[in-house]
């Protein structure tokens, strides 16, 4: 696969009142051409902080952003103006975010929303952008497209206001869509047909796809490969299948155990005990040895590198767990 | 939907009205037996027989020989015609002229000081906003400090002071002969600019800080809203996400609060007016309670709480126009 998106060596940091906080630390990220890539992780891992460092939307100040490539289509981004930046974005990656409600504009009517993207990147008019506007509405299952694109985000349930901006972030067409949590603030019903819609386009469109989420029945159904993230570090990558099957990270199979599975028949869930250590106040070696249970002193003094284990997969842990069991 | 809200509003403050001029009809007949008394309060060096004559001639005069309920109907009718009574002063001028002819001088001290507040500290507010943490922000940060410190009445007497009598760059006190020779000449019209030059500056400082500031504020508060982040994401030029998207959203805020200063353009500078003399419609007030005259401040406190009224229902009806999402009542 022809990569799209070659994430090298990526470092966000955060100078605050209670400490310094290292929200991203080195990470490496691989989009290939149509491809869904999903980042998950708990809370406050650093998942937004990376995607938004991807279209370089992390103002800095007042972070500190260091990365050594954005490879994106090609072309190394990552010294690229702010002008170049903005004719990027939108154009040929852009974004969808988890609340629509507020990720909307109250005050300006949906419809003149997407007809911005047009305008300003295909040069439309006020009224060619429109018509193309009820058209990608449409595409993306709203009724009444027409009458619809005069509404106010309030106005809209939260199912259409997610579609509209579906339809924005694919309005021009881009290489790539960064998708953070689509659908979290959906109810599971509306989820599932939002996701299907994201699915389809992406598809359809021929679109690259990284997806933010913390839902890993959403990675099921629709992720290629997987990057789990934990305390701002990538601690495994996989195809997703083989991620399924057989988890390597301890973490990794944490998250897995704390899912909820209707063919379960016990109906109970596992939660990793502890908590998440506080980004300024990280533990020394393997950010995860005061949660895992395999820990040894290799593990609290010495972060473990990133390992290949064949087949696409990179695990960082000293001691990967096999499909048997930890050896 | 949008017009019934309209019309529910403007009925709402028909319906305020009526109460506030209801309150302010019996507000003088609270308390005592009969409202003369009010009126004209017993005084010591005078017999029962020649209060009691003095009691009836007031009666007579303002119509508190009929019943109650016939006065409060001669009350309406008298201001459905614009009248709000007889002054106590000596001719019984009617209140409706002697307010009409200090209303003028106070709206042109009020209005300047406001345009000039508005304009100047939006401007100010945005950059400081734009410029956040820089020079321009902090200088904002430092006035308002010293501002809270200042009241208005202070530096008026300061600049009167400086300004007027040390310097003679400006009246220091308002010439009298402003008001009575008046003429809408160029001579007429620059000797008001002149004589209200200091009024207008020692309230404008404040005016503009205390705009920029809820101006800085409002713009930053909604800079760091989703939807900005959004329009950032769309690849939207700076200046499309910062006039379309962020100054429209943070006008919201800034006109409740100019709602509020149209409030006070009637009644909110007696002080400044005494200090420099200024004959508007604090001044008005202020020998209105000194001499008693019950019908002037009523007449006042009526304008007022009409004029309050007023600025209220516009301040809605502009946010009409300004947030699609008042009229289903979810307003911020
Ligand atoms: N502007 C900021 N200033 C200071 N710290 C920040 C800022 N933005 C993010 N962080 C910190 O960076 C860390 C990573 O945040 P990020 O939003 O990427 O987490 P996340 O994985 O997306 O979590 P969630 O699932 O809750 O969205 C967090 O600890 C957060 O507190
Ligand atoms: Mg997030």
């Amino acid at each position: 696969m022809e990569p799209i998106l070659k994430l090298r060596n990526l470092k966000v940091v955060f100078p605050t009142n209670y400490g310094v906080i290292r929200a991203v630390e080195s990470v490496d990220l691989d989009i290939g051409d149509r491809e869904c890539v999903a980042l998950v992780g708990e809370s406050g891992c650093g998942k937004s902080v990376t995607s938004q460092s991807v279209m370089r939307l992390i103002e800095s100040p007042p972070a500190l952003t260091q990365v050594d490539a954005i490879e994106f289509n090609g072309r190394d981004i990552k010294d690229y103006t702010p002008k170049q930046m903005q004719e990027l974005r939108g154009k040929e990656m852009s974004m969808i975010f988890q609340d629509a409600m507020t990720s909307l504009n109250p005050v300006m009517t949906v419809g003149n929303q997407i007809d911005e993207m047009y305008m300003r990147h295909q040069g439309d008019s006020k009224k060619e952008a429109r018509e193309k506007t009820v058209k990608a509405l449409e595409l993306i299952g709203l009724p009444e497209p027409r009458t619809r694109a005069n509404s106010f985000p309030h106005q809209l349930s939260g199912g259409m206001r997610q579609r509209v901006l579906l339809a924005m972030a694919f309005a021009c067409m881009p290489k790539l869509i960064i998708a953070d949590e689509p659908t979290t603030a959906l109810d599971v019903t509306i989820q599932a047909q939002v996701l299907k819609t994201l699915r389809g386009m992406q598809r359809g469109c021929g679109t690259s796809l990284l997806l933010v989420t913390h839902d890993l029945s959403v990675v099921a159904s629709i992720a290629d490969t997987v990057y789990v993230m934990y305390s701002g570090k990538i601690v495994e990558k996989a195809p997703v299948k083989d991620l399924f099957n057989s988890p390597q990270h301890p973490y990794t199979v944490g998250l897995m155990a704390a899912v909820p599975r209707l063919t379960d028949k016990k109906k109970t869930f596992t939660q990793i005990p502890g908590t998440v250590p506080h980004p300024a106040r990280k533990p020394s070696g393997c950010y995860f040895h005061p949660r895992c249970e395999y820990a040894t002193d290799k593990c609290r003094k010495e972060m473990p590198p990133l390992m290949g284990q064949g087949g696409g997969r990179e695990v960082r842990c000293y001691y990967p767990l096999t499909a048997g069991g930890n050896m | 939907m949008k017009y019934t809200y309209v019309i529910k509003r403007i009925l709402y403050s028909l319906f305020v009205f009526a109460v506030v001029i209801t309150l302010n009809f019996f507000i003088p007949r609270i308390g005592v037996d009969d409202p003369a008394e009010r009126y004209y309060p017993p005084q010591g060096n005078m017999s029962e027989i020649e209060y009691e004559i003095i009691k009836q001639v007031t009666r007579q005069q303002y119509g508190f020989h009929v019943s109650t309920g016939q006065q409060y109907m001669n009350y309406l009718k008298g201001l459905f015609q614009g009248d709000l009574g007889t002054s106590f002063r000596p001719g019984s001028p009617a209140v409706i002229d002697l307010i009409l002819e200090r209303l003028p001088w106070t709206l042109v001290l009020s209005v300047s000081t406001m345009l000039i507040g508005v304009t100047i500290g939006i401007l100010f507010g945005v950059l400081a906003a734009v410029k956040r943490g820089r020079w321009q922000d902090t200088m904002l940060l430092n006035a308002s400090t010293i501002m809270v410190a200042l009241p208005a009445f202070f530096i008026a007497l300061i600049l009167s002071f400086y300004l007027g009598f040390e310097l003679e760059i400006f009246p220091a006190y308002t010439d009298s002969t402003m008001v009575s020779g008046f003429t809408w000449t160029w001579e007429g019209i620059r000797r008001v600019a002149q004589n209200a030059a200091l009024p207008v500056l020692s309230m404008v400082v404040g005016s503009i800080i205390s705009y920029a500031q809820g101006t800085r504020n409002a713009v930053i508060a909604v800079t760091n809203e989703d939807f900005v982040l959004t329009a950032r994401a769309k690849g939207l030029k700076q200046s499309t996400i910062r006039y379309k998207h962020i100054l429209r959203n943070s006008m919201l805020p800034i006109v409740t609060s100019l709602g509020m200063s149209i409030s006070g353009l009637i009644g909110g500078q007696v002080v400044i007016e005494q200090v420099f003399n200024w004959n508007g419609m604090g001044t008005l007030f202020l020998e209105a309670n000194n001499s008693n005259d019950y019908p002037l401040m009523m007449g006042i406190m009526l304008l007022l709480s009409g004029f309050t009224i007023f600025a209220i229902l516009v301040t809605d009806l502009v946010y009409v126009l300004l947030d699609p999402r008042v009229t289903v009542g979810d307003k911020r």
